[in-house]
């Protein structure tokens, strides 16, 4: 007789999910992008390759643009993650100007790689935020995210664009 | 002509949804109660089944069915071959061939029942290669296929031997087009729920959904009308979600278990088992006079078709005639044979075979013109097909402006200086090549029963306009080129028009997504249903206010009526018409039926309403100590009828360019004994943002107003995947004199090409 649920380990964590605080008990063995998107519903952050090899399950965690996919739910404990969920809240709030451009510079195709080429791009500008930032520099932001439809040029513009506009802003 | 909505930049209609990660995909699409389903494939490239024992899978907690070739239905069903079968019973023929599907009310239960099937294997002779495959005493993957052959296609016309044995010159080539994977970001995957009446629910990630509930229908013995295919936002397809296996079993095992299933291929499974492009081996002898005229093209091609057929012998065919009505042939001679393999089953991958082909033809002309002293640019010009031609297989040519995209990329490019420069110093050397193309929108035998499309433009109370269409957006924007279109047509502004979500029980059938039909085709019929809401309209507004229907015009959702009067907004004219019609909608009804002509016995006919061009110049440069190559620049220039969207037309172009660029730099599904190698983003290596020229990718459009399609537009899908392999190519020969003939083109051929 086999039993499909595995002896696992039960552990006991707490993190803060787009500004909200949760504590909840995961599997040891458990994927943060599980957590998230199976058990939070939050269906933003997309699975692609499940390999740590595409970034559609791009989040920020701490600060920084992390795989969700190849991460134990484990290591969300105390960390302070940001989903594509929380760039902008509800249908009613306004977008991230990031989202905007975006939108504006066509950089969306079918849209399957665009939460987490967004929060590659957030986690990037953030991380720069006094520093002019190039092209270059941005297409090497973005290297981790695969997007098949655009050819990336109209999502480096769409970054880049804002990039300028936040830079004339401070 | 001045347009409201149209030749701008408009951003997609769903945009808003996609960057709040709001859309929901298959994936994303949960109902109560469902299962999931999981697919065991075969280990071996080909073997007989001896045995498949369950009954140690049964009993994982969880699982609510299994199925196997012994439990379900043996009858054939296929594409274009009847070839399929549900499941199995005899033998498997490719490394990742079904063999049972398992739906249980977890993943972790799926996966664990289905490795616990106990199958025994009796092992057979595989073979690997199309062309090894036609050989005598290859091993044979069909009883009633011999050669392992599962289609031959031929034409002839004119006299090619005669041609050649006049031409100047003569030349003689062979072509080589690896496997490629598209590489969707999101893989193929399907919801099915049981329905009230016994009917099945299927939501499907898919670029054909009437056409699959056709096929799907036949497979599981049903009435079509109790399939309902739903498609919901889609996550890429460029030719690989067209009918698909799993999206079948699935459906079997909600009908077993009476509840909802979900199957959704991992990444590797996306790669082992789904449509890749159609490998082929291209032979080409073409016959020239002196100063460049084509006399004679004659061609065979040997293309993989897999281990069992969906679309491959369509895209040989297309490989095989497609690009002689690019130029003005007067003898053309070609035939293609689609070989069984022990390998993934090949399709539809964007350029259709044309793709293939075009490599071949386009490199080969850059050889001959460097060979002889002749102008890439001007070869191009004196054979190109020209407007109101009529091509050697009947294909008429309406609108066309090849001309004007040649010299509006030499132009752009400055080719001719570019062409010029003297010898470059150091390892790193830059080259310059171009590439033309040919497409269709719309391709008259891919569906034998008929061509066209229907839809519905419904005006609501409120003045908003929906458009019901069967014609499928799978990321590239339809739904907003749809609405462009009936906006402009009925005088709306785009803002209060939407597309409705593809729903067989409510969307007229439409073909699908392929074959560049969408705009021009879709769009068509999209156009028609609007303007026959417009008339409806100003009838009733007539009615209503007591005007002369000649003297009432509607423009940006405003109606004017003669003299001075205010307009009136189309939302308070709707208002008061439909409370005069019981609260009424307006539903203005469209059909286009093209005028094209299925090709007879000889190939005679004419396949398209609109054949769109375009003119492609790659700058490269190539290091010659590491072999590696990096692109510059490349401008793009297409004839594409008329300019709709100019960001979606940018958008399709720049990501058709990369795709092309991936392939022949570097993109390639290795296989081994069999077994694909290579089956995930780490060892298959696509382009990332890294890749993209380190200038730019410049996007021209002509505008050649085309008497079939929607405001003259015509399609550019294809078309912006078409010329880059060749374009590419015969860039690297510029920079270094190295001719790859085998895509891809690694950085070794490079430096074994330099070293000799
Ligand atoms: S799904 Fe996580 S990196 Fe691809
Ligand atoms: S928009 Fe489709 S993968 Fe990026």
């Amino acid at each position: 007789m086999t039993n499909s649920s595995k002896k696992r380990g039960l552990l006991t964590i707490s993190f803060k999910l787009n500004q909200e605080d949760y504590t909840m008990e995961i599997n040891s063995d458990e994927r943060l992008l599980d957590l998230i998107r199976n058990r939070l519903g939050l269906i933003g952050t997309k699975e692609s390759c499940g390999g740590g090899e595409c970034g559609a399950c791009t989040i920020i965690m701490n600060g920084l643009a992390v795989n969700s996919c190849i991460i134990p739910a484990a290591r969300a404990d105390g960390a302070e993650i940001i989903t594509i969920e929380g760039l902008s809240k509800g249908m009613e709030d306004e977008l991230h100007p990031l989202q905007k451009s975006f939108l504006e510079k066509g950089a969306v195709q079918c849209g399957y790689c665009t939460p987490g080429m967004l929060l590659s791009a957030k986690a990037f500008l953030d991380q720069n935020s006094g520093r002019e930032v190039s092209r270059e520099d941005i297409k090497e932001a973005i290297s981790g995210n695969i997007c098949r439809c655009t050819g990336y040029q109209k999502i480096v513009e769409a970054i880049y664009s804002y990039a300028l506009e936040r830079k004339g802003n401070n | 002509m001045n347009y409201t909505n149209l030749g701008k930049d408009t951003p997609i209609l769903d945009g808003l949804e996609k960057v709040t990660g709001r859309a929901r995909f298959v994936p994303d699409l949960k109902v109560e109660g469902m299962l999931y389903g999981k697919v065991l494939r075969s280990p071996y490239p080909h073997a007989r089944l001896l045995k498949i024992d369950t009954s140690k899978a049964e009993r994982v907690s969880g699982v609510k069915g299994i199925i196997t070739g012994n439990n379900v239905s043996q009858h054939r069903f296929g594409t274009m071959v009847p070839d399929w079968v549900i499941l199995p019973r005899d033998k498997v023929r490719f490394h990742g061939d079904e063999i049972a599907a398992v739906a249980a009310n977890s993943e972790e239960a799926a996966a664990e029942a289905a490795s616990l099937i106990k199958v025994e294997y009796e092992e057979l002779p595989a073979v690997y290669d199309p062309e090894l495959a036609m050989a005598e005493d290859a091993p044979q993957l069909y009883e009633d296929k011999e050669n392992n052959i599962a289609v031959t296609f031929n034409v002839h016309t004119g006299n090619v031997d005669d041609a050649l044995a006049k031409a100047d010159l003569v030349f003689e080539e062979t072509y080589e087009t690896n496997q490629v994977y598209q590489a969707h970001m999101e893989p193929m995957g399907a919801l099915v729920v049981p329905g009230d009446y016994e009917r099945l629910i299927m939501w499907l990630s898919t670029q054909v959904p009437s056409m699959s509930r056709l096929r799907y229908a036949e497979a599981l013995e049903m009435c079509s009308e109790d399939l309902r295919i739903i498609k919901p936002h889609v996550g890429g397809g460029f030719g690989a979600k067209f009918e698909y296996k799993s999206h079948i079993l699935a459906a079997v095992l909600t009908r077993k278990t009476g509840l909802p299933v979900r199957m959704v291929n991992c990444r590797e499974e996306d790669f082992r088992a789904g449509n890749p492009r159609v490998p082929m081996k291209i032979w080409v002898k073409l016959g020239l006079k002196k100063d460049g005229t084509l006399l004679a093209k004659d061609t065979k091609i040997i293309a993989g078709n897999g281990a069992r057929t969906v679309y491959a012998p369509a895209i040989t065919s297309t490989a095989c005639y497609r690009i002689d009505s690019l130029y003005k042939f007067q003898n053309v001679r070609s035939t293609g044979y689609t070989v069984y393999t022990n390998t993934i089953p090949t399709s539809c991958f964007r350029g259709f075979g044309n793709a293939q082909m075009h490599f071949a033809m386009e490199s080969a002309l850059d050889t001959i013109c460097h060979q002889n002293n002749l102008d890439p640019i001007e070869i191009r010009k004196l054979n190109g097909v020209t407007p109101g031609f009529t091509s050697i297989h009947g294909w008429e040519i309406n609108s066309c402006a090849l001309k004007e995209c040649l010299e509006k990329a030499t132009q752009e490019s400055d080719w001719y200086e570019k062409k010029k420069e003297a010898d470059q110093k150091g390892p790193v050397k830059k080259g310059i090549g171009v590439a033309i193309c040919n497409h269709v929108s719309g391709n008259r035998p891919f569906y034998k029963p008929f061509d066209g499309s229907s839809s519905l433009v419904r005006l609501t109370p409120e003045g908003k306009a929906i458009v019901f269409t069967g014609e499928a957006d799978i990321g590239q924007g339809m739904n907003t080129t749809f609405a462009l279109i009936a906006a402009e047509a009925v005088g709306l502004n785009v803002k209060d028009v939407r597309t409705a979500a593809v729903d067989t029980d409510i969307s007229p059938f439409g073909l699908g997504s392929f074959a560049t039909r969408g705009t021009t085709i879709g769009g068509r019929a999209v156009y028609e249903a609007a303007i026959n809401l417009k008339k409806q309209l100003i009838e009733h507004v007539a009615r209503v206010y007591e005007k002369q229907a000649e003297e009432i015009k509607i423009n940006n959702g405003k109606i004017y009526f003669a003299g001075n009067e205010e307009p009136l907004p189309v939302a308070e004219a709707m208002q008061q018409i439909s409370y005069t019609l019981g609260g009424t909608s307006l539903v203005g009804h469209g059909v286009f039926v093209p005028n094209t002509v299925l090709p007879d016995e000889n190939k005679y006919g004419n396949v398209s309403p609109a054949y769109p061009f375009a003119c492609h110049i790659a700058e490269v440069e190539v290091d010659t100590e590491t072999g590696k190559i990096r692109l510059l620049n490349y401008w793009a220039v297409h004839d594409v009828g008329r300019v709709l969207n100019k960001q979606t037309l940018e958008g399709q172009i720049e990501g058709g360019v990369m795709m092309g660029a991936g392939w022949v730099l570097g993109e390639d599904m290795v296989l081994k004994d069999g077994a694909l190698v290579n089956p995930n983003f780490h060892d298959y290596c696509l382009p990332t943002a890294m890749d993209i020229p380190r200038g730019k990718i410049y996007s021209y459009f002509m505008e050649s107003d085309d008497p079939n399609g929607p405001f003259g537009a015509k399609g550019i899908g294809e078309p912006s995947l078409n010329p880059v392999p060749a374009a590419i190519a015969n860039a690297v020969f510029d920079a270094v004199g190295v001719r790859i003939t085998d895509l891809p083109i690694t950085p070794e051929k490079i430096l074994a090409g330099l070293d000799i």
